[in-house]
């Protein structure tokens, strides 16, 4: 009897202590997440704007944020301007960290320089990248322009000509983030066991097969991690654009989060930007709910 | 027992010492300050450039005689429209004194958002060019005071125009401005240079152009009038002045004509000070679509205000600061570092026009100046026609069909 009342009151004292130290988590996750989502959510049915709201209130205006959004042609360009970029710079980034974390983790020497150099594009503020690519690419005094000129070669407008704004988008955002894909497959491919390819080398491997069923196998965990946190950045894209291309020419570079800016927060018509923040919000839980199920599993 | 006793110790410490840390309502702090004293502080907000810089020059001598300290804030535009207008919505705003764009005016008197002046004892006075105030006003009460006197103007490369056969006194209209344009293209140059970085720039380049074809993008009632014959021919003018050049943003525009590989673009004083010696100019447009036509206004104002947050904590302080600020003389003492006063005697004084003879064309271009429509729904208003605009640039879609969707959509912004 003693026993159990003793096993009870230690059970109890867990219990307490494990509610104590979640607590203040639960505490910051509900005031800096669950609070702010749940206000966006109310707002998104209301004709809420910032100035106007001084004068006239809030009204509740039940779906029309909504309805306006998804039947703007210019929002659905924009989502699939979202859509195509997130697919490109995915992939991409994928292709290209992965290759550079296979390169550095076959050197013999030079690794630890080869990383550092490799990540400091990653390092840089999104701003600084944005300027320093605009003054590349200028039409005046970049380089590129003045390379391309004594070569023969046909220059362009880059960031205003309608042919080349997107590329030069999804360009430097691969320039920009494949770094952080390299940096979180090369900690991964540190991991393989070399058992494994010596095995496969005595069994006759070549360095393709040692690739899909040695180290991707091993490392498809972070391949995964990674290609979700890219997914949600990309997404997301909003410095980027608002400094070089403004959305424009003629929309081709606009996304989800510039539409928002454009349309919802540059005129304070927050109900109808937090309509936008919603259903940008589904979209990324839709994108991203295979890792999620699976992570749950 | 123990225990209890120490956490109510503890919580008693507590609460003492976040009473303490409370501080006195903004106005009672002030007052004792003053009383006592000690150096006041006050914040401003500014547009972040040349037009923070000349005030921020002028700053030093009032922050001496009234025993006061003055934080300067400087922002992007973009960033100065949020700020202010988040700002309102405190009810003890950050800032005593924030610069205004003309064109932010009526969502901003709206709401509340600026102070009437007029009660705090200031007024405009003549020496202001009138046509510059004339959006300052609320019901005879002024909210605003014309600052920086920023005019659209055509910036121009000076060879460049010689060699097409013209000179800057012989742009006489838009026919010549496309003929000089044209030329340049046709020997390997770049003509007409349009920023199509954001909607706002778009429609504010193309607004002269606009008024020099007698159109205007809204009626008296700011009702939308982009679908009209005006508007369609300035249209169709600008797609040609376009198809010479290209779309830069602002700092690559100036080095472009400044170098000569552009021919002329829209600009405003503040960006370039033009000398005899240097290789581009700025004129006023004429405001006359051809030879033979009529002369309008044709000079957008794109001019910088100063205005007293409604929510500031030290009101007559700042309407000190800014009438301080609109002095006469203090202003006339801006033109050495760049500023443009929206004053006579400024603008057309002898020493200063020995020494910058553009301020003649600068006082000539704000006597004849129009404000962009002064509506709460400006924003939303240029945000929808410059899109429709970069549709129709980048032949995404036709003049006719690009301005029958840009007034369908604006006749339903405007009906909200």
């Amino acid at each position: 009897m003693m026993k159990k009342k003793k096993k009870n009151n230690a059970d109890a004292q867990i219990k307490r202590f494990s509610i104590g130290m979640i607590s203040p988590a639960i505490l910051v996750l509900a005031v800096m997440t669950a609070y702010p989502l749940i206000f966006t959510l109310v707002y998104s049915f209301s004709d809420y704007n910032l100035l106007k709201a001084m004068k006239d209130g809030v009204q509740s205006i039940g779906l029309k944020n909504y309805t306006d959004l998804l039947t703007d042609s210019y929002f659905q360009q924009s989502v699939w301007n979202t859509v195509k970029f997130t697919v490109l710079t995915v992939v991409l980034e994928m292709l290209v960290g992965f290759g550079m974390a296979l390169f550095v983790n076959t050197l013999r020497r030079g690794q630890k320089a080869m990383r550092t150099l490799l990540l400091l594009p990653y390092l840089l503020p999104t701003v600084t990248v944005a300027m320093i690519w605009r003054m590349m690419f200028s039409p005046n005094y970049g380089i590129v322009n003045q390379a391309m000129e004594a070569l023969n070669l046909p220059v362009y407008n880059w960031f205003s000509d309608i042919h080349t704004a997107f590329g030069m988008l999804v360009l430097i955002d691969v320039w920009q983030c494949a770094p952080f894909v390299f940096l979180l497959l090369y900690a991964a491919l540190q991991s393989v066991p070399q058992s494994q390819y010596e095995a496969a080398r005595i069994d006759g491997a070549g360095p393709v097969k040692i690739l899909f069923f040695v180290t991707i196998p091993n490392i498809k965990k972070s391949l995964a991690l990674c290609a979700l946190l890219r997914t949600i950045d990309s997404f997301r894209l909003f410095d980027k654009v608002n400094l070089l291309t403004g959305g424009g020419p003629a929309n081709s570079t606009s996304t989800i989060t510039q539409y928002l800016y454009n349309y919802g927060i540059q005129s304070f018509d927050f109900g109808f930007g937090s309509a936008g923040a919603i259903v940008m919000t589904v979209i990324v839980l839709i994108l991203s709910s295979f890792y999620i199920r699976r992570a749950i599993k | 027992m123990k225990k209890k006793l120490l956490a109510v110790l503890l919580a008693g410490t507590m609460v003492c010492s976040m009473a303490a840390c409370g501080k006195k309502s903004g106005a009672d702090a002030g007052s004792s300050k003053e009383d006592s004293g000690e150096t006041s502080s006050m914040s401003i907000v500014l547009r972040g450039g040349v037009y923070a810089d000349v005030i921020k020059e002028c700053l030093p001598a009032f922050e001496e005689e009234h025993n006061v300290t003055i934080d300067v804030q400087e922002l992007s535009e973009d960033d100065l429209h949020t700020s202010v207008a988040l700002n309102a919505t405190s009810s003890e705003g950050a800032y005593d004194l924030c610069m205004v764009d003309g064109s932010w005016m009526a969502e901003f008197t709206d709401s509340g958002v600026l102070a009437n002046l007029s009660d705090l004892g200031y007024e405009l006075d003549d020496d202001i060019i009138e046509a510059t105030t004339s959006i300052c006003y609320v019901d005879d009460n002024v909210y605003l005071a014309p600052y920086y006197g920023n005019v659209t103007v055509l910036m121009l490369n000076k060879a460049n125009v010689e060699e097409a056969g013209y000179t800057a006194d012989t742009i006489e209209s838009m026919d010549d401005i496309v003929d000089i344009c044209k030329k340049a293209k046709d020997s390997g140059k770049l003509g007409f240079l349009y920023r199509g970085d954001s909607q706002n720039n778009l429609v504010v380049d193309f607004l002269p152009i606009l008024l020099s074809y007698g159109g205007w993008v809204v009626d008296e009632n700011n009702q939308p009038t982009v679908n009209t014959e005006e508007f369609t021919e300035a249209m169709n003018c600008y797609m040609e002045l376009v198809g010479t050049g290209e779309a830069q943003v602002k700092d690559d525009l100036v080095a472009s004509v400044d170098s000569g590989a552009a021919t002329m673009g829209i600009g405003w004083p503040g960006w370039y000070t033009p000398t005899e010696d240097s290789a581009a100019d700025y004129i006023a447009l004429s405001g006359k679509a051809s030879a033979d036509s009529e002369a309008n206004n044709a000079n957008v104002y794109g001019i910088w205000c100063l205005g007293i947050p409604e929510n500031s904590q030290n009101k007559e302080l700042a309407a000190e600061l800014l009438t301080y600020l609109m002095d006469k003389d203090v202003q006339l003492g801006t033109v050495e570092s760049g500023g443009v006063p929206c004053r006579y005697s400024s603008l057309q004084n002898e020493e200063v026009l020995a020494k910058y003879p553009q301020y003649e064309v600068v006082c000539q271009a704000l006597e004849s100046g129009v404000y962009r429509p002064v509506m709460a729904e400006w924003t939303e208003f240029y945000t929808t026609l410059g899109t429709e605009m970069d549709n129709i640039i980048n032949g995404a879609k036709t003049v006719e069909q690009g301005l029958a969707d840009a007034q369908a959509e604006l006749e339903e912004i405007m009906a909200q």
